[in-house]
């Protein structure tokens, strides 16, 4: 049988389809997996007041933050992801998205001082700590924290003995366990005409766009954090990789304008046209997507059709 | 109904309004706690609630973590994997033998709670134990022995009380800021199996103690418990009697206990407390409503709004209020550090708790157990909070109206 349950966080959808045999202990495993997406919410946000988050930016300048393992990885997941993208990613640029107009309500802790110079996020893996250079750090985790989420309920449905799953957020960022029956993975198709459709299998995809959030002047959400730029609301980017963490990080990253090093140059040359290149470390694949005919960011997901049984 | 002196109340309420003033954002400036203080602390049970309480205790700096145990190796590791420099015990009475813990928080199921927070009292330490306290009222009781006569601090996880937006709300209710209370409702919404599962199904039954009716309290228990300690703590009242009834709404799976319950608790005063708990639907989540002939208190705890009636007297702190429309009402929003937060022209900011309701309740055992303050809610009103809990489920389950003696609520002699 085919379960599907859902919960809203992050500012955004959450589904799970789950199948199996019995639907009890399926409703069950799923719910394990939702409570870990809440709970990444209530730690991660940065408009929830409570948040660890909050509590990082109000404080994490003048002591360290005691980390739990998930977190503390998920901060160095996105430390490498920066140097890795050469700088195309960073996750301290709130204050500047904030003074664009986006995130308004958001906890960012105290504002730089004029003139003073860029902190940094310092984390101590013996410790287990975060801690920023200088006040004026504040850190937002709306590139890599829905990624982080999903491989986080995704543990939890495996914990939990499921073995054939999808788990999207905001159907931008999708995580694969196992296969549905006689298919060699999840069906998974990009947005765009002439898009391609990704086979995942124990494995994670995400998008991303800058035309879902836009400013009154057209602005969109990416910023080029090396050139305070925004990026461009014609382009789609796509990664598919290990972990739904790295995807949605990387997927950030290539739309704010990444071009690893390690990229083939044909592949470079293709972005703003269809086309697809490994990134090295992680090995995510990428895919930077044709201007869409319609707005639409969304990935559609199709999975088998529900089967009769007890529900 | 218990009566108050006005003054005596305003006078509490301006303390309160002062201590909390002192809450938010000021924690770099002001350490709740004495530079260098130390705390070696452990915990038993390392399930959700017990991980919770772990992810709190990362964030406060006296708390030394030296130890988790859980029987469930699943758990164990995942406890673990919360905090560094933890070792990790199958075995309690081993980890309170090698580690001799100074403080320990009790994370069991409910109805195991009583045999670590005897040993862990035995062994000499202070003990945070989560509520419910216990799920009959021999085992209450005899927590509550033993707390009595351990000489050591002892706390009930009842995180109402340590709950800044809830000091404040007690304290305008018992200022009269909506006058004489005449109703109250409660609830508790969530949409959920309360199932839990694992990789090895045999693991399943000890996992599921919560839908086991010969171990567990149920919705009345596990949840109501919390809230019907609010209500004992802000009216200062125990109830009298309590009548409802129970169904299965929508899990119906197996399970013989009930997911959906309603009941009526009687307080003094012939007020009454209408409190509903669902498993089948999660509409406007977890709350306590007060009604006053002067207004309405509803608190969310990580929020609370103060609804006046229109000939209620208008008050000089209400040119600070923020304010938040429900359909036709319009609440004034309970922010704990209004007076500081307005003073710097960020009172918006302060809408929320700036840490989860848990953090609170902790640092309060802390604080209480390094600077010997009292802990806010003591065994013994765990106890009569438990006890209600354990009654109110009886109510439900025989469908008969069950009077509640008032010598349940005596301290144990």
């Amino acid at each position: 049988m085919i379960l599907r349950q859902a919960t809203f966080a992050m500012g955004t959808r959450f589904e799970l389809v789950l199948a199996g045999e019995d639907g009890v202990r399926l409703r069950a495993a799923g719910e394990a997996a939702l409570e870990e997406i809440e709970e990444q919410d209530r730690l991660l946000s940065l408009f929830h007041r409570s948040s660890l988050l909050a509590r990082i930016n109000r404080t994490a300048h003048a002591t360290p933050v005691r980390l739990d393992a998930d977190t503390f990885e998920l901060f160095a997941t996105a430390l490498a992801v920066e140097r890795d993208a050469g700088g195309a990613f960073d996750v301290t640029v709130a204050w500047r998205m904030r003074k664009e107009g986006f995130h308004p309500g958001s906890q960012l802790g105290p504002p730089p001082r004029a003139g003073a110079p860029r902190g940094r996020i310092a984390l101590d893996p013996a410790a287990r700590t975060v801690s920023f250079t200088t006040p004026g750090v504040a850190v937002d985790l709306g590139g890599i924290a829905k990624g982080h989420a999903l491989d986080l309920a995704a543990r939890a449905l495996r914990a939990a003995g499921i073995r054939t799953a999808l788990l999207h957020g905001g159907t931008s960022a999708a995580v694969a366990i196992g296969a549905p029956p006689g298919a060699p993975g999840w069906r998974v198709a990009l947005p765009g005409r002439g898009a391609p459709v990704v086979v995942l299998r124990d494995a994670a995809l995400s998008v991303s766009a800058a035309r879902g959030r836009t400013r009154s002047d057209g602005a969109g959400h990416v910023l080029d954090p090396r050139t305070g730029g925004f990026a461009p609301t014609d382009l789609t980017t796509a990664v598919h990789a290990p972990s739904a963490r790295l995807a949605d990080a990387w997927s950030t990253a290539l739309l704010a304008g990444a071009r690893p090093a390690t990229l083939d140059p044909a592949a470079t040359a293709a972005l703003g046209r269809a086309g697809a290149w490994t990134v090295a470390g992680a090995s995510p694949v990428a895919f930077v997507l044709p201007p869409p005919r319609e707005p639409a960011l969304a990935i559609s997901i199709s999975c088998p059709p529900p089967t009769a049984g007890p529900s | 109904m218990p009566t108050t002196d006005r003054r005596t109340f305003l006078k509490h309420a301006t303390r309160a309004l002062g201590t909390l003033a002192l809450v938010p954002d000021l924690s770099l400036a002001a350490p709740r706690f004495a530079r260098g203080a130390k705390l070696d602390v452990a915990l038993i049970g390392a399930g959700r609630q017990g991980r919770a309480i772990l992810g709190e205790l990362a964030k406060l700096e006296p708390a030394s973590i030296v130890a988790v145990s859980d029987i469930v190796e699943s758990r164990l590791s995942s406890g673990l994997r919360r905090v560094q420099g933890a070792e990790g015990f199958a075995d309690y009475r081993e980890m309170l033998e090698r580690k001799k813990p100074a403080a320990v928080f009790v994370a069991t199921p409910s109805h195991l709670h009583v045999e670590p927070c005897l040993a862990a009292l035995a062994a000499g330490a202070h003990v945070y134990c989560e509520g419910p306290l216990a799920t009959t009222v021999a085992d209450c009781q005899a927590i509550a022995q033993a707390a009595r006569t351990a000489g050591r601090k002892f706390q009930t996880g009842m995180q109402g009380r340590s709950n800044p937006i809830y000091q404040l709300a007690r304290g305008f209710l018992r200022s009269g800021a909506i006058r004489d209370v005449v109703s109250l409702r409660a609830q508790f919404h969530k949409k959920t199996s309360w199932r839990m599962t694992a990789s090895d199904p045999a693991d399943e039954a000890a996992l599921n103690w919560r839908l086991d009716p010969a171990v567990s309290t149920g919705l009345l228990g596990e949840q109501g418990t919390h809230q019907f300690d609010v209500v004992h703590w802000f009216l200062d009242a125990y109830p009298t009697s309590v009548r409802g009834a129970a169904s299965i709404q929508l899990h119906a799976d197996g399970r013989t206990l009930a997911d959906t319950v309603a009941c009526e608790l009687l307080f003094p005063g012939e007020r009454r407390l209408r409190y509903e708990a669902t498993l089948a639907n999660s509409f406007d989540g977890t709350y306590e409503l007060f009604h006053g002939t002067m207004g309405a208190i509803k608190l969310a705890w990580t929020a609370g709004w103060l609804f006046k009636e229109a000939d209620a007297p208008t008050q000089g702190w209400e040119v600070y209020a923020n304010r938040q429309q429900f359909a036709n009402e319009q609440g004034i929003t309970l922010i704990a550090d209004a007076t500081q937060l307005a003073a710097q022209g960020r009172l918006k900011e302060g809408v929320g708790l700036p840490e989860p309701p848990l953090y609170y309740a902790i640092a309060d055992f802390l604080a209480a157990v390094l600077e010997d303050r009292p802990v806010p809610c003591p065994a013994e009103e765990g106890k009569r909070a438990a006890v209600v809990g354990i009654l109110a489920e009886q109510a439900v389950r025989t469908g008969e109206t069950i009077p509640l003696d008032p010598a349940l609520f005596l301290a144990n002699e």
